[in-house]
């Protein structure tokens, strides 16, 4: 007994020393300096991996120690404004073809040295051993940058290629710039050379340079520079598995804008760790999370807790495979979208990350009115309506035995919907439309997918009838229909042209057909209708979008079923001066918010 | 006083004593302490929960769509769940994939496990190098990372299917626990006077080892289960393994992830529950198991 | 006498040779075994990095910058040939390049996340094995009080939660409800890495909680072996002798604890060489960078050279415990060395 004393004694020592140690090292370390605590929700911290931004998982953090030419800002429609960064400013010739691009002159590398043009150079000739749209190698692709001019140290001029694109100016601008100086060596004695033969030669030589370029893109990868040379607000301090530290660089062009000497970005494995931390008061800001109801009310209860709402342009949808019966018969899938009830879904699965879709156009509501005007108003809302909904399947030719709904034939029909297990709002929400159609005569199941890594190789495969999908991926309205009418549904971009795959090939899953009817057009084909809006006038994209959204609510390839909402928490007992509700900034890390001269420290 | 398990001598009135004597001290046994009654008596239940839970209930549970995450109250004792369905008839429902995957389990592990160490431990010689090394590899499989990867590749949709893999990873320790037990119990006197008489290999190995090994391998059996049952419901709470509203493991995996019980305490029934229903199947298995260690140990009886 | 020693000695290396050579067998065995399952995982990693990102909030011309260069990082050629290139690297004691950190070498990662393993782990072992054993001896001489039984429960059903749930548990009280411990990662970043008072202190705060629900997992399994060793031992000869002559109870303790106990050793050593699996259900609540959440990460991002390395290091884990577990009962327990087991 004497010994189990001593022992208990002992562990009460080892964790009151522990306490103590923490609580007064804790304390020391907040006297001394403003720490900005945040998470950057498109990355998991990475100890192991390389200060590069070219890594996805390199330890550079976009707006703090990681620096593009500009920052997009969260316009609905107009997915070519930018926040000047680097750049201070742009000029594109009328034609589109030719961009100016003027470095802030006093931009300098926490090192000292000037941010000049050749560090611009560098950069996109780093780009091109990656790929990627303004940086592909094929001189067809569309919106590939052709030539890059240095005018002077602070100036350069790059060129497109002849398959000109609308987002060749946001492409561009969103190039992450990296020091000439530290990242030069890795491109090769002759390489712009090369990149000509490479975009030019259409013989075996140009081949051989293309593979000569893409053959850098481990080298460029694995780079590890010993330390972080930044030109943006903050430089890298350290890194551990659980955070990063940043500091405030000295050299920063706009440093006076700057708040906080340091910043720490948190790591999290669960959104149930940035609950934790809203709720103690820990996080200065946190990007968005799909958060319950009732915890919502805590976070908001927490000081200085508050919430900023914004625009998303993404939505969610419960996507149909139309090469599977009875799906590809459209009244089918109009009767599923009048069944599904938008609100009581939205209320389960993403009560406040996101709003029911007011109807499906394959655009987020907001972007959807701002497109299409007083054409939005004339989609078929879809609203509950059982009626309509047995009327669609009588019209498909299903039959109603014993309550239950079956196949034309007679046999039984179960609406299997599937969901990746690792999202639990798309696994809630999937739960509540089966429970539903189970309301109404219809036997529906969810079937998950281990991960998402499962889910998508099995979707592309054409496995499933019915599956998540995320759409309406603004603001270029290319990428919002691309969603419905490119490669998922089989139209695919090769070297500038436009082929179209059969269902179950090629990741066509969608299976929907080549051309549809639609009143007042014709015989109208979506997919080339869609790849047509990289390049057509603002006036003509206006006409297509319209098309396309009627036949995305006509033909139903999708029921969209909720547009998300860019919920952003910040906690003002800290810091104040946050962009405010519907800021185009919200899109955007803190550290942007920051050079932008947002974000000020609370005065006592 | 003695209550023993050995029927080693022939007889058949003197089996029959036995037997009787045994289900006397079984009796004995249980009766000395409550707790063992009530370790009995919980097994009972989520036996009879899991054959007949599931009738209780219509095939579609209702749900009621204005309570969401809806407190205890009379008419839904644990609250409800994401989308307004009572939580307590989730657990029932669900209970019968629990238990089967256990008892799945529990037999293959069970069976494997006896029947790989009883040839081995009889046999020796080659046999027994060979069976002993493929237990080995048994065991330094590591199991949860090799669950997790097979999740992956498995659709894990049948409670027998879940069993089945359990199992088939869970058999070493076993076996080799009743190897060395058949090493030991082959030189007592009574074998090597049964192999003596030219009795067959089957007789001496049915009516002979086993059932001294019996009550050691029974116990097996219900720890096998429990650990069948933490298994699964964890997996399940990783999200790896295919939804089923009912299942225990996906109402944690759902009351932590999507309601936020560990934050808040609006979905802490619906967290609670299963994690309840866990703990008294753990607390019966235990008490059962206890009373069992002490009927197949005298010596464990105080003096 | 020497000859005798040194005949002992030589039995003694050849027994360790045989282990080794059926070790390295094991291991080969696992290793192949774990390469053909990881191969056959279905799944596009890179298809699922871009998605995630568009959820994320990412364009898709960012997006697609940032993944399209992974391709290049994925397993090409045969089923054979990859796995005969895998076994010849094997042999260099190359694990290959990692898909989901690219450009970095797996050996790295695996090196890294076993320090953040190793320690927490086995401070968490240790405490339970100690814990466990004293509560068992008082369990087991005590067994018919009220404190020894409900000792003895508590140990049941300690050993019957799962870990994952008493991991949920305290993250609940001690990191949301009574905020006084950090509830993830391994240190704090603030402090300079090194040996002063900041930086240790914040590396043992951020480990209580991992090493309190490791204890609590583990203790319930100590203190119930420990109480039905206690227990046969009580039975034995010498202790009735011993108490029928009244010896003193300081020398039955004594005899009581180094006969209950050793045999308790073994299986401590086969713990600590599962230790290297980490406890994914720990690491994973606590997002504590280990082992098992780099095994769990590996699996999800479809990294397969680090989900093999990982793989392997667990089990050499294993089967280096298992070899160093039964010589360590050769040691104890003399019976065994002539062959027999009792």
């Amino acid at each position: 007994m004497k010994r189990l004393a001593t022992f208990a004694a002992l562990m009460a020592i080892v964790t009151a020393t522990a306490t103590a140690c923490g609580g007064a090292a804790a304390t020391d370390a907040g006297a001394e300096v403003d720490v900005y605590t945040t998470i950057d929700g498109t990355k998991q911290i990475n100890a192991s991996a390389p200060i590069n931004p070219f890594n996805p998982v390199g330890s550079v953090f976009t707006g703090y120690n990681g620096m593009a030419l500009a920052w997009a800002r969260n316009h609905p429609t107009d997915p070519n404004r930018f926040y000047p960064a680097l750049a201070r400013s742009w000029t594109q010739s009328p034609d589109g073809a030719q961009v100016d691009i003027h470095l802030q002159p006093e931009a300098r590398w926490s090192d000292g040295k000037p941010v000049t043009s050749e560090d611009v150079r560098v950069s996109i000739g780093l780009a091109y051993t990656q790929g990627g749209t303004a940086y592909a190698l094929d001189p067809k692709a569309a919106g590939a940058a052709a030539d890059v001019r240095v005018l002077d140290a602070k100036t350069i001029r790059v060129t497109q290629g002849a398959n000109r694109s609308a987002a060749f100016l946001a492409n561009l601008l969103s190039t992450v710039v990296v020091p000439a100086h530290v990242y030069g060596a890795l491109l090769p004695r002759g390489f712009w050379d090369t990149l000509k033969v490479a975009q030019h030669d259409r013989g075996p030589a140009g081949e051989r340079a293309k593979a000569v370029i893409t053959g850098l893109a481990d080298k460029v990868i694995a780079f590890s520079p010993e330390q972080d040379v930044s030109a943006g607000p903050f430089v890298l301090e350290r890194v551990n598995p659980g955070a990063a530290l940043l500091r405030r660089n000295p050299y920063f062009y706009n440093s006076r804008a700057i708040g906080p000497d340091k910043v720490k970005v948190l790591n999290y494995t669960g959104n149930e760790q940035i609950w934790n931390y809203l709720i103690s008061g820990q996080l200065d800001n946190a990007p968005f999370t799909s958060v319950p109801a009732a915890v919502m009310e805590r976070i908001r209860g927490a000081r200085g807790s508050q919430v900023i709402t914004g625009y998303s342009p993404v939505a969610t949808s419960l996507a149909f495979n139309q090469s599977h019966k009875p799906y590809d018969n459209v009244h089918v899938r109009r009767a599923l979208a009048y069944l599904i009830d938008r609100e009581q879904v939205t209320r389960i699965a993403a009560p406040e990350g996101g709003t029911p879709a007011a109807t499906t156009s394959g655009i987020h509501a907001k972007a959807a009115r701002a497109w299409l005007g007083d054409g939005f108003a004339e989609l078929e809302p879809y609203r509950l309506d059982p009626a309509k909904a047995a009327a669609e399947l009588r019209a498909a030719g299903m039959k109603l035995r014993d309550g239950r709904w079956t196949m034309p034939d007679g046999s039984p029909w179960k609406v299997e919907i599937h969901v990746p297990a690792s999202f639990s709002d798309w696994v809630s929400a999937a739960k509540s439309i089966s429970s539903g159609l189970g309301d109404h005569g219809i036997d529906a199941t969810v079937l998950t997918a281990a991960d998402y890594s499962l889910y998508l190789s099995e979707l592309a495969k054409g496995e499933y009838d019915l599956g998540f999908w995320l759409i309406g991926l603004g603001p270029s309205p290319y990428n919002i229909f691309q969603r419905l009418f490119g490669q998922a549904n089989g139209w695919q971009m090769f070297g500038g042209r436009l082929t179209h795959v059969p269902p179950g090939t090629g990741g066509n899953w969608m299976g929907g057909p080549r051309t549809v009817e639609v009143a007042g057009e014709g015989l109208v084909d979506p997919g080339e209708l869609t790849s047509r809006l990289n390049y057509v006038s603002p006036g003509e994209q206006r006409r297509i979008v319209g098309v396309l959204a009627r036949i995305a609510n006509e033909q139903l390839p999708a029921v969209q079923l909720w547009d998300y909402v860019n919920t952003q928490f910040v906690n003002t007992s800290r810091y104040t001066g946050f962009p405010p509700d519907d800021s185009e900034m919200l899109r955007l890390s803190s550290g942007v918010w920051m050079q932008l001269g947002m974000i000020r420290k609370r005065q006592p | 006083m003695t209550v023993t398990a050995l029927p080693g001598a022939a007889g058949r009135s003197r089996r029959a004593t036995l037997r009787r004597n045994f289900w006397r001290g079984v009796w004995r046994v249980l009766r000395r302490k409550p707790s063992r009654m009530a370790g009995v008596a919980i097994c009972a239940l989520f036996a009879v929960m899991g054959v007949a839970g599931p009738l209780l209930y219509p095939a579609h549970l209702p749900r009621d769509d204005d309570a969401l995450y809806a407190p205890p109250s009379l008419s839904h004792p644990f609250g409800t769940d994401f989308e307004g369905t009572d939580v307590l008839a989730l657990v029932v429902t669900g209970s019968r994939y629990v238990l089967l995957t256990g008892l799945a389990t529990a037999v293959i592990t069970v069976a494997l496990g006896t029947a790989v160490g009883l040839f081995a431990g009889f046999r020796r010689g080659w046999q027994d190098t060979l069976l002993m090394r493929l237990t080995d590899l048994n065991l330094a499989i590591p199991g949860l990372p090799l669950l997790l990867v097979l999740s992956t590749v498995w659709k894990f949709e049948s409670p027998l299917e879940m069993g089945l893999v359990l199992g088939l990873l869970g058999w070493g320790g076993i076996a080799r626990a009743v190897r060395s037990q058949t090493l030991s119990l082959r030189e007592r006197g009574f074998i090597e006077a049964a192999r003596g008489l030219g009795l067959p290999t089957t007789h001496i190995i049915g009516r002979e080892l086993l059932p001294s090994m019996a009550p050691y391998i029974a116990m097996n059996m219900l720890i096998a289960v429990t650990g069948a049952v933490y298994a699964q419901v964890g997996l399940f709470f990783l999200g790896v393994l295919p939804f089923e509203a009912n299942n225990w493991g996906v109402m944690l995996n759902l009351a932590v992830f999507s309601g936020g019980a560990l934050t808040t305490p609006a979905a802490l029934p619906y967290l609670l529950a299963p994690l309840l229903a866990i703990l008294l199947l753990t607390l019966g298995i235990v008490l059962v198991v206890d009373a069992m260690d002490e009927i197949f140990n005298p010596r464990l009886r105080e003096e | 006498m020497t000859r005798a020693t040194a005949n002992r000695a030589g039995a003694l290396a050849r027994r360790v040779a045989g282990h080794v050579a059926r070790g390295l067998v094991m291991i080969w065995l696992v290793a192949t075994i774990s390469f053909v399952i990881i191969r056959e995982i279905p799944g596009d990693p890179v298809l699922a990095m871009y998605e995630s990102m568009l959820q994320k909030g990412m364009s898709p011309d960012q997006a697609e910058r940032a993944t399209a260069v992974l391709y290049g990082f994925l397993p090409k050629g045969s089923l054979w040939e990859q796995y005969t290139g895998y076994m010849g690297s094997l042999l260099h004691f190359d694990l290959g390049r990692s898909l989901s950190t690219p450009g970095v070498e797996v050996t790295s990662l695996i090196g890294s996340a076993a320090s953040w393993t190793v320690l927490p782990v086995l401070a968490g072992t240790l405490l339970s094995f100690l814990l466990g054993v004293t509560m068992g001896v008082y369990a087991a001489v005590r067994r018919s009080g009220r404190l020894g039984d409900l000792l003895a429960l508590s140990g049941s059903l300690l050993h019957g939660v799962p870990v994952y749930v008493i991991g949920l548990l305290l993250t609940a009280i001690f990191a949301t409800l009574w905020p006084i411990l950090p509830s993830g990662g391994p240190v704090d970043v603030e402090f300079t890495p090194g040996l002063n008072a900041g930086y240790l202190g914040s590396l043992v705060r951020h480990a209580v909680l991992p090493v309190v629900t490791y204890t609590l997992a583990s203790y319930g399994g100590w203190i119930l072996a420990m109480k039905s060793n206690v227990v046969t031992v009580l039975g034995d000869d010498f202790i009735l002798a011993a108490e029928l002559r009244g010896l003193r109870r300081g020398i039955v303790f004594r005899y009581l604890a180094r006969n209950a106990i050793l045999p308790l050793f073994t299986i401590l050593a086969l713990s600590i060489g599962m230790l290297f699996g980490g406890s994914i259900f720990i690491e994973e609540i606590f997002n504590y960078p280990g082992l098992g959440l780099l095994l769990v990460n590996s699996i999800s991002s479809r990294d397969y050279a680090l989900m093999g390395g990982t793989f392997l290091v667990i089990t050499i884990g294993i089967v280096v415990a298992n070899i160093v577990a039964d010589l360590l009962y050769s040691v104890i327990d003399p019976r065994v060395r002539s062959g027999g087991t009792a």
